[in-house]
C-alpha cells in the first residue's frame, strides 16, 4: 500500500487573502519530495464535505465581505462536519480568519456577536487597531518546538479557553491578542495561527511536524520523514529571525 | 486670492525649491506645510482648471502618460503630476508649483494621477471634468485593509464631483459597481475578447457578486477577475463598453496591436507598450481623451507614440545585454508581467527584486499568490534566474517551490553585482523590481558610465 495523504483545501476561492495557498504548495512539495503520495481537493460553498476522505484540512484567511456567504454555508452542515473531524483527531491547519472561524464566536468592537463553528474553545473580540507586522513565536514542544517567523495582520483579539493550548509564545509582535503573549491554538490535531508569510515555506520544521502528525494519525507509528535540503527555507527563516531579534 | 492662500503658495514653492536644490525631490513636505497654512488651498489653486483624474489599483501611471501624450499632441495648456506625488500633499505641491505667486493658475487643464485612498479627500477640492477608474485589485493589504475599503473610498470620492464624467472599466465587476445610482455621466471602456490563450493561473479577487453575493458566471476572462461577468441571481452584469477593444491583432514583447471601437467607429491602434494590462490602459486613455474633447485621430495616435519609462517596460542597455524593467506591485500586476514573458519566445535571463519597505507593502505574502509556476514550466528558456532585494531569500524560496531549477537560481544581494551578472552576456533580460527596488536599481544603473537609459 502506497503511503498517501489527502488534503482538503476549504473555501479556497474565498479564504485566500494573504498568500495562504503557499501552505498548500509547500505541503504538496514536501510530501512529493519524499515519495509520499498527495492529493489536494478543494471544497467551497455549496459542496458537501466528506471528512473521511481527508487527512489534512486547510483553512486560510479572508475578507469580511464574503463572511456572510461563508457563515451561511457552514450553518448548512459543514460546521458540524468540521467539529466531528476535529474530535476524530484529523489534522487541521487554520490561518487567521480560518483560525477565528473554528472558535465559538466573534464579537465586533461595537458589540455585535457572530456565532462561529465552535470546534475550538476560543473566541475573538474585534479591536479598532489592527495588529500588523512581521512577528515571531516559539512553538511549544507539543507543536514541534520550532521558532516560527511570519506576518500577522488582524484586528480580532483571540482568547483561548481552558481546553485549548497556545501553539506557541510570542517572541516579537502581538500574537493572539497582544496581551497574554500567546500565539495561535493547539487542540487535538488542530494547528491554528495568525501567521501569514506564507507560514509553512520558511518554517519547514513546523511543516514536517504537521505532516508527521497526519501520517501517524493515518498509519499509526510512521517512519520519520526523510531529511530534505532546506538551505533556502532556512535562509528565509533566519533572515527574519535576525531582523526581529535586532528590533 | 486670500492672503493665507498666497502665503501657503509661497511656502510651498520655497520649500520645494530648497528641497530640489538639496537633491531631494518627491517629498510630501511642501504640500504638508501649505495645507497647514490653508486647508482649502487645493480648491483655491485649481479653480477654473479642467482636471482629469486617474485612479484605481493598477496602471495609473501608464494611463496618465498615455493621456498626457494626447493632451500634448492636442496642444492643450496642461500640467501633470508624477507617480511619486499622487497623495493629497503631492497634488497640492504640483498645483502650487504651476501657479503664479499670487495663486493664479495659467493652465487650462491638469492631469492628476491619484492614490485611491487619497482620492476620497482630493475630489472635495478639485474641479474634476473627467475621472478614470482603471480597476480594483487586492494590493498592499497591510495598508488598505480590504479590497472593499478601496472601492468605498473611490465611491465616496465620486460623490464630491457629480458634474464629472466618469470613465469606468466595464470588465471589472468592482469598478463597474460604482455606476449604480450615480448622477454622473458614465463612459464605459473594456475589452470584448480574451487577450491570451493560456493565461497565468490566478485567483479571482472578486468571485462573488458585489450586490447579492452569488458566484459570478463569465463568458470570457481577460485576466484576474476582469472579463464578461454576470450574476445568475440578481442580473448584475458587464455593461457593453462605449470604448471597446474588439480584437487583439497581436500582443508581442514590445507592443500590442488592437482594433478599438470608439462609439462604433473602429480604428486600428498600435500601443507602444507590451502586455494585456496596457491594452486596458489604452482603452481607458482613449475614453478620457474622448471626454476631454480631443479628436480621435490625435488620441489614438498618442497611444502609438507615448513614452512611459520608470519601470513600465522601460529598456536599458546593460553591458552586452538589452534589459527590460517591469515594475511589479501586486499579484494581478505580476501575473500580467508573467503572461507577457510567457508569451514571448526565445532565451532570456530573469531577475526578481523584492523589497518590503512601506511603499512596496511590508507584507510579502502576496508572492505566493503569483503564478510563478507557469514561468517555471518554461524553465529551459531562462539561462539565469537572479534574485535580489531586501527579501531576496523569500523570493528564492518562492521560486524553488514554483519548480525553478536550483542550479540556475542565484541570490545576488548587491545591485552592482547583479547588474554585472546581467550585463555579462547578450542574452536579453527581464528585470522585475518592486517599487523601492526599482528606484534603487535605477540609481545604480545611473551611477554606471557604461550604461545609458533610453526610452523607445
Amino acid at each position: 500500500m502506497k503511503t498517501e495523504l489527502n488534503i482538503c483545501h476549504l473555501y479556497p476561492d474565498i479564504l485566500n487573502l494573504y498568500g495562504d495557498r503557499g501552505n498548500i504548495i509547500t505541503l504538496r512539495r514536501r510530501l512529493a519530495a519524499r515519495g509520499i503520495g498527495v492529493t489536494v481537493d478543494e471544497c467551497s460553498i455549496g459542496q458537501s464535505l466528506d471528512i473521511d476522505g481527508y487527512d489534512i484540512f486547510f483553512i486560510g484567511g479572508g475578507q469580511d465581505f464574503e463572511q456572510e456567504v461563508l457563515l451561511r454555508d457552514l450553518a448548512g452542515g459543514k460546521g458540524r462536519d468540521i467539529r466531528t473531524a476535529v474530535e476524530e483527531d484529523k489534522v487541521f491547519l487554520a490561518i487567521c480568519g480560518g483560525y477565528q472561524m473554528l472558535g465559538q464566536y466573534y464579537k465586533t468592537w461595537d458589540g455585535v456577536q457572530l456565532d462561529f463553528i465552535g470546534a475550538l474553545d476560543i473566541h475573538t473580540v474585534g479591536a479598532k487597531e489592527r495588529m500588523i507586522g512581521n512577528y515571531m513565536f516559539q512553538t511549544t514542544p507539543e507543536s514541534s518546538g520550532a521558532l516560527v517567523v511570519g506576518f500577522e495582520n488582524h484586528s480580532g483579539k483571540t482568547y483561548l479557553g481552558e481546553s485549548v493550548a497556545p501553539l506557541g509564545m510570542v517572541v516579537a509582535g502581538f500574537g493572539n491578542n497582544g496581551e497574554d503573549q500567546t500565539e495561535g491554538a493547539r487542540y487535538r490535531n488542530v494547528f491554528a495561527t495568525y501567521s501569514h508569510g506564507s507560514l509553512l515555506p520558511k518554517n519547514p520544521v513546523l511543516c514536517d511536524f504537521i505532516l508527521q502528525t497526519a501520517l501517524e494519525r493515518k498509519y499509526g507509528a510512521a517512519e520519520p520523514l526523510l531529511i530534505l535540503d532546506d538551505t533556502l527555507e532556512q535562509n528565509a527563516h533566519d533572515y527574519m529571525q535576525k531582523r526581529l531579534s535586532k528590533a | 486670492m486670500k492672503l493665507k492662500t498666497r502665503l501657503a503658495v509661497l511656502v510651498c514653492k520655497a520649500a520645494g525649491a530648497v528641497l530640489r536644490r538639496l537633491g531631494r525631490g518627491g517629498t510630501n513636505l511642501p504640500g504638508k506645510l501649505a495645507l497647514r497654512i490653508d486647508g482649502d488651498i487645493l480648491g483655491a489653486l485649481s479653480q477654473g482648471v479642467k482636471v482629469t483624474v486617474v485612479t484605481g489599483t493598477n496602471g495609473k501611471t501608464t494611463t496618465s502618460r498615455m493621456i498626457e501624450k494626447a493632451f500634448e499632441d492636442a496642444g492643450l495648456r496642461y500640467f501633470a503630476n508624477k507617480s511619486g506625488a499622487n497623495l493629497l500633499t503631492g497634488i497640492i505641491a504640483v498645483f502650487a508649483q504651476h501657479c503664479t505667486l499670487s495663486g493664479k493658475c495659467p493652465y487650462t487643464h491638469a492631469l492628476i494621477e491619484c492614490d485611491e485612498a487619497a482620492f476620497r479627500t482630493a475630489s472635495k477640492f478639485l474641479p474634476v471634468e473627467c475621472l478614470v477608474v482603471n480597476n480594483i485589485f487586492r494590493d498592499q493589504l497591510d495598508r488598505y485593509g480590504e479590497i472593499t475599503h478601496t472601492l468605498n473610498a473611490i465611491r465616496e470620492g465620486i460623490t464630491h464631483i457629480p458634474e464629472a464624467t466618469v470613465c469606468l472599466n466595464a470588465d471589472c465587476s468592482l469598478t463597474a459597481s460604482l455606476a449604480r445610482a450615480l448622477p454622473n455621466k458614465v463612459v464605459w471602456f473594456g475589452v470584448n475578447v480574451p487577450i491570451y490563450e493560456d493565461a497565468a493561473h490566478e485567483l479571482s479577487d472578486a468571485p462573488y457578486c458585489i450586490r447579492c453575493k452569488t458566484e459570478y458566471e463569465y463568458d470570457y476572462v481577460t485576466y484576474g477577475h476582469l472579463g464578461g461577468f454576470r450574476c445568475p441571481k440578481c442580473g448584475y452584469r458587464r455593461h457593453a463598453p462605449d470604448i471597446a477593444v474588439t480584437k487583439v491583432v497581436s500582443a508581442g514583447a514590445d507592443a500590442s496591436d488592437v482594433l478599438l471601437s470608439v462609439y462604433g467607429r473602429e480604428h486600428e491602434v498600435h500601443i507602444n507598450l507590451p502586455g494585456g494590462y496596457n491594452i486596458y490602459n489604452a482603452a481607458a486613455a482613449a475614453a478620457a481623451a474622448h471626454v476631454v474633447g480631443i479628436g480621435e485621430e490625435t488620441a489614438l495616435g498618442a497611444l502609438a507614440a507615448f513614452e512611459c519609462g520608470f519601470g513600465r517596460a522601460e529598456q536599458f542597455s546593460l553591458g552586452a545585454c538589452q534589459a527590460r524593467m517591469l515594475l511589479v506591485k501586486n499579484p494581478a500586476g505580476f501575473n500580467q508581467v508573467i503572461n507577457l514573458i510567457a508569451h514571448d519566445d526565445g532565451v532570456c535571463k530573469l531577475a526578481f527584486l523584492l523589497n518590503d519597505r512601506f511603499a512596496d507593502g511590508t507584507d510579502i505574502s502576496w508572492i505566493w499568490d503569483v503564478d510563478f509556476e507557469s514561468l517555471a514550466a518554461q524553465q529551459a528558456r531562462f539561462t539565469r534566474v537572479l534574485v535580489s532585494g531586501i527579501r531576496a531569500d523569500d523570493m528564492a524560496l518562492r521560486l524553488k517551490y514554483a519548480g525553478f531549477p536550483l542550479d540556475r537560481l542565484a541570490v545576488v544581494r548587491d545591485f552592482g553585482a547583479l547588474l554585472d551578472e546581467i550585463g555579462a552576456d547578450d542574452t536579453p533580460a527581464f528585470l522585475m523590481p518592486t517599487y523601492t527596488a526599482m528606484f534603487d536599481l535605477r540609481g545604480e544603473i545611473g551611477r554606471r558610465t557604461n550604461v545609458k537609459a533610453f526610452y523607445e
